[in-house]
């Protein structure tokens, strides 16, 4: 063991020092990347965390890994963090939060997180909009927010693999995950089973292709009985495959507009009672300078807003407006994908994550519901030929045309004979495999995880950021002056969500003045400077007690600049300060002479 | 299983010491004062190593401050594990100032111990258990003690109440030195508020349509620590545990938490109650009600009563927590668009009262407003597509009809046995503990204040009216609302203006009944308690002379220590009522009959001797109860016809109700047929029958 040690570490050294930075054979290539990852395949959740690490790594700077709790079953439940610290602290820049996989099979979001880190470090000082993104932002990424259920997905040969591991007895019988599916055959898939019965049964092979079954109409006959999925009753109370494991939606257990199983089911005891749950909502309430949210799932091609149910109410106008803007540009970056909210678009979700996110938290949230169907057949001539039943491209025969044609056989298995302990001599098969149908075919993920990290990338450049500009004094006699500060968030986010100041879920923005011997007579808002100089008009006094420290509630709106005038009386230096825990921080300094 | 191994598995290690132990050890508590947390735990650890054949203590979580939440068990433990018997949790001190209730569930742990060779006391612990958790919010329980009194509900849970981005900067300043916090009048000819005619120590608002003149503005007893204008709007603290909860749980409103089961608190009950399924029935004592006054007709709760004074006081911060709203856009709709944006004009109050009642888009009617309910029109999101959404389910607020029967039935016996006709004050129960009792763990779910106030009507008298909404609508007309519109909507809403306190018990209950604080008075004053300080002349920084007086903290939420054994020991015989009531669960019949060929038939009859069903009608609609399991112990594929192998009871009333199930099974003669019963909330059962 120790040699083989000894061995590994000297091959490392070597390689090191034959292949230098960038390696040989990259000299021509482009552009030459730091670290090759594979993004034509999926990764398990320990692959995950390994490249991950890889990426860490590579970009000690930058990249840092570390855990924010552990899941059910023990694993670890990874954040990676990028932020440079050169350009400050984390608390005090926008924040944008990436997670993924809270259902277990909605694999390919740990995918795109692990292509956000890689592209951004790749193209760090390589693409000017990627270098000032870093500088900027901060980015806070969970690729599996559900370790377990994405292990269970790659390792178990299928069933649902949407839920968590957390024991529920989903029968009623004080035993907990006791009759989960059984893989009779193990070649790794959960398939159909099907009996031949000449004459008697219930089904028969579809004429658009021999490998459907389908029920047999009124009045004929089939050849076929199909006996449910691969199982046996290992319990033995009656019943197959009625309590497999977990049993429930992590995706419901987060305390905004929670509510019990019976209006939500899936949603457990109470919220947060699932570790994951409650490690990720306990980490985003003490980061309050998150400003933006995505939380990728699968599949429908769906950018996803809430709210999760009507009863919550639709999101204040100014809300909506800023969501619409980057929804809308998400079409445009997301084709065949639909910017639609939850509730009226989808279905009702209540105690569901972006819900807790925005609502409680005040944070500009999306879920991208990833891949689509409409993207087997991209084209419009495609598309008008797809109406014509007799194509070989018709609805239901599509998947199988794609599947032959393009991935050489690689989803769907056919029907096998087998011998089964209860039912003799079956067929089992009929069945495609867990990688295809909610996740795209492997040659087409790379194009996914850029779409979408782009998205989320543009998102991110959205969030708010507080820019103090013009400053500008005259003297009004003695030694009372009059000052004007230019305010601005140039980005589409507002600094404070107004759902946010109404519920007082965002710490309000402050804005401060520091000078010696300083004293701020009044203080009034402008809202376009240009306008108030060429036609002074009488402004409303700031009624507020402490005009040294202003809170500015509902804070500052994107695309806006307002002016705020002051009467100082004092002299010297003055320091004034825009802090906005979602906007960052902005301070100038100016001068009382006239 | 044997149960040998069970009783071993058991969470609680019982000791098995011989039963004439019992009586002797009794722990040194005569109930005649509050105990502090270390009292509290001194008195706990003694009572349990008193008798440990019958009680067990338990710590199910820590506090901030480290203080233990301490659960007791009271049980015989001979026979069935203790976590297979129906139980009865008692709850009490969510709310840090209900002192009280804490005392009378210690008082009814001893009761039960000292009394435990009486028959009913005996069945109680032979067949069920008592879970006691006294004290659930230890450290805003603690505050009893602390230097200075003020009424504190919360936990020590740091919370920026006014989101000024200071936290607990400005708590309460005793200004007479008199150890209390009590309340502040101050001459103010734009007060709103005159000494009551009636009873010159209580205040009143001053109505202008009866020509009366405000005198005086209203606060609590400080001084504004951090120079907003504002006095103590964000004292040390935290979160009321009972305002924690998930059901009707207040979003965004004080003492409520971040979010749900945002407390260590919260979270240690939670985690500890839903490994305690066999609970049967919940008593709480705190701040709300519905055994006094029981649920009406279409299972509302009473309404709230909170002191007028408090929520006088607490109006006064409300708008902390407005201030800095930066209104451009609604200055401009107002007319003032050329003028540029602003602070609003209006005054503060107003603003308040807007917010309070549902924003701008209540004040415009909704039209173009901003948040319509779920409309997307405004929106640039795709409409629904084929998958339009879903009628959305709503959860229950109110009792379930059927359960309403029981609910009355026992407020009744709880008033002959206690004699308590009149709550004092009581909350609106919003994120409380025994809320979440019926609505989602699906039992039986009581709260008390535990003491009353004498001769009140039952159900009725002044200042009973539901807590309610907002005028109806906005303003008239469909335009824009001019100023004077606005005067007048605020005008309307200034009758409102007393509930707008929302850290007050009177706020959480919507509105404060006017002349309640008289009631109050009246009943210290016949019961000789000091709980009035007179209103004196002090020097204050900011307003020079004021006047400082009023209810003095704990002295309306509790009752005198003298009254802990009164009321303790016919609380402890509600208790003890409670728990002869739960769901039994027996094999009332089984038998085979052979038909030849190795065919059997099985018939069998499920009965439920207990008085409650084995789930309340609520309980099976939300799923909040298991079904009561019938399994007939025989491989699945011997049986031919009939009933499941496993099958399900959803709900079993009681008073000997019965249900059939019948089999028809191959087996031989000789063999033993075993039937398995396994009821949530009302035990366990099993019986065999031998097949000839």
């Amino acid at each position: 063991m120790k040699h083989r040690i000894v061995h590994l570490g000297l091959a490392a050294v070597i390689a090191l020092i034959l292949l230098p930075r960038g390696g040989m054979t990259q000299k021509f290539s482009d552009p030459p990347f730091k670290v090759k990852l594979d993004f034509n395949r999926w990764h398990d959740t320990d692959e995950l965390y390994a490249d991950m690490r890889k990426l860490a790594a590579a970009w000690p700077k930058f990249v840092k890994t570390s855990s924010i709790g552990k899941s059910h079953q023990g694993r670890e439940i990874m954040l990676v963090t990028v932020n440079n610290p050169d350009t400050g602290p984390e608390m005090s820049k926008a924040a944008m939060f990436i997670e993924a996989n809270v259902h277990g099979n909605e694999i390919q979001g740990g995918e795109i997180c692990l292509y956000t880190v890689w592209y951004l470090m790749e193209n760090y000082g390589r693409l000017e909009a990627v270098t000032r993104l870093v500088d900027e932002r901060v980015f806070y990424l969970i690729p599996t927010i559900n370790p377990d259920g994405r292990q269970y997905f790659f390792e178990s040969p299928g069933g649902s693999a949407r839920t968590g591991h957390v024991p529920v007895d989903d029968d009623n019988d004080g035993l907990f995950d006791e009759d989960g599916p059984d893989d009779l055959n193990g070649n790794g898939v959960i398939e159909q089973i099907r009996k031949y019965a000449p004459g008697q049964g219930t089904h028969r092979p579809s004429r658009l292709d021999p490998r459907l079954l389908e029920p047999v109409p009124f009045g004929e006959t089939g050849d076929y009985i199909l006996l449910g999925s691969e199982g046996i009753d290992n319990d033995k109370d009656g019943r197959v495959n009625e309590d497999g494991p977990g049993g429930y939606d992590g995706n419901r257990n987060y305390p905004s507009d929670w509510q019990p199983n019976y209006i939500q089911s899936g949603a457990m005891d109470y919220p947060t009672q699932l570790p994951e749950a409650r490690a990720e909502v306990e980490f985003l309430a003490s980061h309050p300078n998150i400003a933006g949210v995505q939380s990728y799932h699968n599949f429908g091609g769906m950018i996803l807003r809430g709210p999760g149910a009507e009863a919550v109410g639709e999101y204040p106008r100014a809300d909506v407006q800023a969501y619409d803007e980057l929804g809308r540009n998400g079409e445009r970056i997301l084709p065949f994908y639909r910017y639609i909210v939850i509730w009226s678009g989808l279905y009702t979700v209540h105690g569901g994550f972006i819900d807790f996110t925005n609502d409680t938290l005040g944070m500009i949230s999306f879920s991208n519901e990833l891949w689509s169907n409409e993207q087997y057949y991209t084209s419009a001539e495609l598309k008008e030929q797809q109406k014509d039943p007799d194509s070989p491209i018709a609805p239901q025969k599509s998947r199988f045309f794609f599947d032959d044609k393009l991935e050489f056989g690689d989803q769907f298995l056919d029907w096998k004979p087998f011998r089964h302990p209860d039912y003799g001599d079956v067929e089992i098969g009929g069945t495609w495999k867990k990688f295809t149908g909610r996740v795209p075919p492997r040659f087409m993920l790379e194009e996914l995880c850029h779409r979408n990290m782009a998205f989320t990338l543009y998102q991110a450049d959205e969030m708010p950021l507080v820019r103090l500009g013009e400053t500008s004094v005259e003297k009004v006699g003695g030694d009372v002056y009059r000052a004007f500060v230019d305010i601005s968030n140039p980005k589409v986010a507002p600094t404070i969500l107004e759902k946010a100041a109404q519920n007082n879920t965002v710490r309000p923005d402050l804005l401060t003045l520091e000078g010696k011997n300083l004293e701020v007579i009044s203080a009034s808002w402008i809202d376009n400077k240009a306008v108030y100089k060429l036609r002074p008009s009488v402004t409303s006094l700031i009624d507020q007690k402490n005009l040294k420290r202003i809170l500015i509630r509902n804070g500052l709106p994107g695309k806006t600049t307002r002016t705020i005038m002051y009467f100082l009386k004092g002299s010297g230096e003055i320091t004034v300060k825009y802090d906005s825990v979602k906007g960052g921080t902005a301070a100038k300094t100016f001068k009382l002479r006239s | 299983m044997n149960p040998r191994k069970r009783a071993f598995r058991s969470r609680w290690a019982w000791f098995a010491l011989p039963a004439l132990f019992l009586a002797g050890g009794a722990a040194a508590q005569d109930f005649s004062k509050y105990l502090n947390n270390a009292e509290m735990t001194a008195w706990l650890k003694s009572f349990a190593s008193a008798h440990k054949a019958l009680v067990k203590l338990e710590s199910i979580g820590k506090t901030l401050e480290n203080r233990d939440l301490w659960m007791l068990a009271i049980a015989n433990p001979a026979g069935v594990p203790a976590e297979e018997r129906p139980a009865l949790l008692l709850a009490a001190n969510f709310e840090g100032d209900q002192l009280f209730g804490g005392a009378l569930a210690m008082f009814t742990a001893d009761y039960l111990v000292k009394n435990a060779s009486r028959t009913e006391v005996k069945k109680c612990l032979d067949e069920g258990v008592v879970y006691i958790l006294p004290r659930a919010n230890p450290d805003g329980a603690e505050a009893r003690w602390a230097p200075v009194l003020w009424d504190r509900r919360t936990n020590a849970t740091p919370v920026d109440d006014d989101n000024d981005g200071q936290v607990d900067e400005d708590g309460p300043d005793d200004l007479n030195k008199d150890g209390l916090i009590t309340f502040m009048r101050v001459a103010d000819p734009s007060g709103a508020f005159i000494v009551d005619p009636e009873d010159k120590r209580a205040m009143r608002r001053a109505d202008p349509k009866k020509g009366e003149k405000g005198e005086y503005a209203l606060y609590w007893e400080g001084i504004d620590n951090d120079g907003d204008g504002f006095i103590n709007e964000d004292p040390p603290g935290g979160v009321n545990i009972n305002r924690n909860f998930m059901h009707e749980y207040p979003y965004h409103k004080s003492e409520a938490g971040r979010y749900m089961v945002s407390e260590a608190e919260t979270r240690a009950v939670l985690e500890w109650i839903v490994k305690h399924r066999n609970i049967a029935a919940i008593l709480t004592f705190g701040a709300s009600d519905n055994l006094i006054i029981p649920p009406t007709s279409s299972g509302q709760l009473g309404p709230a009563r909170g002191l007028d004074l408090v929520s006088f006081a607490e109006a006064s911060v409300v708008g902390a927590g407005k201030t800095g709203m930066f209104a451009g856009g609604l200055a401009s709709l107002l007319g003032r668009g050329g003028r540029g944006g602003g602070e609003m004009m209006i005054s503060e109050d107003m603003l308040q009262m807007i917010m309070a009642s549902g924003g701008l888009e209540m004040l415009f009617g909704g039209r173009g407003g901003g948040a319509q309910r779920g409309g997307t029109a405004a929106s640039g999101a795709q409409q629904p597509s084929g998958r339009a959404a879903m009628p959305a389910r709503q959860a229950a607020t109110t009792v379930n009809a059927s359960d309403l029967d029981y609910f009355r039935m026992i407020a009744q016996k709880y008033a002959e046995i206690t004699g308590l006709r009149t709550p004092p004050l009581s909350a609106k129960p919003e994120g409380a503990f025994f809320q979440y009792g019926y609505f989602q763990f699906g039992v039986p779910s009581f709260s008390t204040p535990g003491w009353g106030l004498p001769d009140g009507p039952r159900g009725g008298g002044p200042g009973m009216s539901q807590g309610g909404g907002a005028p109806a609508g906005g303003p008239p007309g469909g335009g824009l609302p001019s100023a004077a519109q606005i005067q007048q909507f605020a005008a309307a809403m200034g009758q409102r203006a007393g509930a707008l306190g929302q850290r007050g018990a009177a706020a959480a209950g919507g509105e404060a009944p006017a002349g309640i604080d008289k009631a109050i008075l009246q009943w210290m004053d016949k019961e000789k308690i000091d709980g009035f300080v007179p209103w004196t002349k002090v020097k204050h920084p900011d307003f020079g002379e004021v006047e400082v007086g009023g209810f003095k903290p704990y002295a309306a939420t509790n009752p005198s220590a003298a009254k802990i054994a009164e009321l303790g020991k016919s609380h402890a015989e509600f208790a003890l009522y409670l728990t002869s009531l739960f769901p039994r669960i027996r094999v009332a019949e089984l038998e085979a009959k052979n038909h030849g060929g190795g065919l059997f038939r099985i018939k069998a009859e499920v009965s439920n001797e207990g008085f409650l069903p084995t789930a309340l009608a609520h309980a099976v609609i939300a799923r909040a109860v298991k079904p009561t399991m019938v399994q007939l112990q025989v491989p699945p594929e011997s049986i031919v016809s009939g009933s499941a192998k496993t099958s399900f009871i959803q709900a079993l009333n009681g008073s000997g109700k019965r249900q059939k199930f019948e089999w028809l099974i191959q087996a031989k003669p000789g063999e033993t047929v075993a039937l398995k019963i396994v009821s949530q909330k009302g035990g366990a059962a099993a019986a065999s029958v031998v097949l000839k």
